[in-house]
């Protein structure tokens, strides 16, 4: 649940990378610290890391103000992938208002892949959150490697999922922007219900995304 | 704690940042910096670190900005390209504190989830723990239960195999001896009537006058020979007589295969007992049958007579001298008691607790199993009833089988 600081005409926006380890959500992170450019952006803080594996969260601070004076921040977590610290990553995911799934698309990942999202949702329960209604966006990175399972395959096996499927290349870059944007715009009707962004801030969906990405 | 415990991802102000940094050294590395005294002020122009009082002269004011935001201001009376610097450093330094903010937050709650799940974890052990320690005991109960259903299905067999044994041999005996005891005994009657054909001949020798045969008559002593042989043959026939009603003794006795029930006289169970062990008692003492009048009783006559025979045998065997075995029988309260009193060794009061347990004996190997008395009881116990042992050592002991009268 995003927190909304009246006195100080704030809302800050926790949107949180999950998947399994070595997957790409780090990336991910990275390259949209390149690609967007909204008014005001921070630098990605490392908490902590080991060899390049995340061990807390890393996080990347985006942020604007609306029309109306308000200052929206946009927190982008990501959470240690490493099954051992399962109780960070249900930290981290705590209060999130949106999450992006980021899988790894070779075949030999499968069952990390499938591990990993029990988990978010075994961990979406337990702090709180309603799986069902959590804005979610499933990406399969690693596109760029080869022995990879096809698109094809992929949309087939998350036929029956009801969540946008993104594929992305975080180290070359594609898809991340994509990805990204689909997550603001899965994730804006549940902030306009609560915030009324579009009635109180003169802020539609097309608008709050154009002030995330800018440029 | 309390107030800290806001979580890793919440809102720091610019006093949190700072929290931990010796003020008086900031403040004196700024001030060298800056060439002059320095103070921080929050966004809101509150008074964080460095000169309490405001600056005089010309005042130049930084801003520091932290996650996106003006979180305070520095101030110095300085040139601006070194104010600058000083809050470019003081920004490194707030990012730096936050760092160690998150980390240390997320490090608690971790610590806390984790503790929770060993707790829970805990929990579900002892849980479990309990349902297996349970078991364990109940396991051992089951066992208990297991061995004695063993032990009486034992006792079963044994007293089974016995009468069964006792059963052959009786129906051996039965079928060996019953003919020709019928046939002694109708070939005795047979001689007897002849006998008596003899005797009649006897007073028309002697009327007859003729001194010759008379006199060979007289010096065989045929008065007398004729007189005995009658008594002989008579005795003969009560033996055989005797011996056809042990028989039938032992029939009845045995009459295993009547496990069901039947409608007796206990006195004549104990009767046929007496007459089975009548031997072996008739050696060590006395038998003296003290009978009431019993009501008739519906019961398995073969094996209650079984229990009367175990405790007949035993009381025989308690005989150190020759003595004395009173059996009384009779009725009261609904209960048909039946007393076998022995002037025998008695049983010391050390093992009197122990003479029903099975395979508890004092004789000595391969002479007694041990059973009799727990197989008796088992049998009085199935009628309802109960066994009563007093005995004195030295002095006697008295068997007392009670068993309830059916209604």
């Amino acid at each position: 649940m995003a927190d909304f600081d009246e006195a100080a005409r704030k809302l800050t926006i926790k949107l949180v990378y999950y998947g399994p380890a070595m997957s790409g959500k780090t990336t991910n992170l990275m390259r949209l610290h390149d690609l967007l450019s909204p008014d005001l952006k921070g630098e990605i803080m490392t908490l902590e890391t080991q060899n390049d594996r995340t061990l807390f969260f890393d996080v990347l601070p985006l942020g604007f103000r609306t029309s109306s004076g308000m200052l929206v921040k946009l927190k982008l977590y990501t959470v240690p992938g490493q099954v051992a610290h399962d109780a960070t990553r249900k930290a981290v995911l705590s209060r999130a208002d949106g999450v992006v799934f980021v899988a790894d698309s070779q075949r030999t990942q499968g069952v990390n892949n499938s591990e990993s999202f029990q988990n978010l949702e075994d961990n979406a329960y337990r702090v709180g959150l309603d799986f069902e209604t959590l804005p979610l966006v499933v990406q399969f990175n690693k596109r760029d490697l080869p022995n990879i399972l096809s698109e094809e395959e992929i949309r087939e096996r998350w036929s029956a999922a009801p969540w946008p499927l993104m594929m992305a290349s975080a180290l070359a870059g594609r898809g991340v922007r994509e990805t990204f944007m689909r997550l603001l715009e899965v994730t804006y009707p549940v902030l306009d219900r609560n915030f009324l962004l579009h009635k109180d801030h003169d802020m539609d969906a097309r608008a709050f995304i154009a002030a995330v990405a800018g440029g | 704690m309390e107030t800290r415990c806001r979580g890793y991802d919440s809102a720091l102000s610019l006093r949190e940042l700072l929290s931990g940094i010796p003020p008086d050294k900031l403040s004196s590395v700024l001030a060298l910096l800056l060439g002059g005294p320095a103070r921080i002020i929050s966004a809101d122009g509150a008074w964080v670190m460095g000169n309490v009082l405001p600056l005089a002269g010309k005042v130049e004011k930084w801003p520091l900005v932290y996650d996106l935001e003006v979180t305070g201001y520095l101030e110095a009376v300085a040139d601006g390209a070194k104010g600058q610097a000083a809050a470019s450093m003081l920004e490194l330094i707030l990012l730096s504190g936050a760092r160690y903010y998150m980390a240390s937050e997320l490090h608690l709650e971790v610590v806390k989830t984790d503790y929770e799940e060993l707790q829970r974890r805990h929990a579900a052990l002892q849980e479990s723990e309990a349902r297996y320690r349970s078991l364990a005991e109940s396991l051992e109960e089951r066992v208990n239960e297991q061995v004695s259903t063993i032990e009486s299905a034992h006792r079963c067999l044994y007293q089974a195999e016995k009468l069964a044994s006792v059963g052959q041999l009786a129906a051996g005996v039965a079928h060996e001896i019953n003919n020709p005891i019928g046939f002694i005994r109708s070939n005795l009657g047979t001689a007897l009537s002849y006998l008596q054909k003899i005797q009649s001949m006897s007073q028309q020798i002697k009327s007859s006058g003729n001194v010759e045969l008379l006199n060979i008559w007289q010096s065989a002593d045929l008065d007398f020979v004729l007189e005995d042989f009658v008594s002989l043959l008579q005795e003969s026939m009560e033996g055989a007589d005797r011996v056809a009603r042990i028989v039938a003794d032992l029939k009845d006795f045995s009459n295993v295969d009547r496990a069901a029930e039947e409608v007796v006289d206990l006195n004549e169970c104990i009767r046929s007992a007496c007459n089975v062990a009548a031997n072996q008692v008739s050696s060590h003492a006395d038998l003296k049958l003290e009978l009431g009048v019993l009501p008739l009783l519906r019961c398995r006559a073969g094996h209650l007579s079984q229990v009367f025979l175990n405790l007949l045998l035993n009381a025989a065997q308690a005989m150190k001298e020759r003595g004395e075995i009173c059996i009384r029988s009779s009725v009261a309260d609904g209960q048909i008691v039946i007393r076998f009193i022995d002037t025998g060794c008695g049983i010391p009061d050390e093992i009197i607790h122990r003479i029903f347990d099975p395979f508890f004996t004092t004789r000595d190997v391969g002479e007694g199993t041990g059973l009799g008395l727990t197989v008796s009881r088992d049998i009085v116990v199935s009628h309802g009833g109960h066994i009563e042992v007093d005995s004195k050592a030295g002095a006697g002991t008295t068997f007392s089988v009670y068993l309830p009268v059916n209604q």
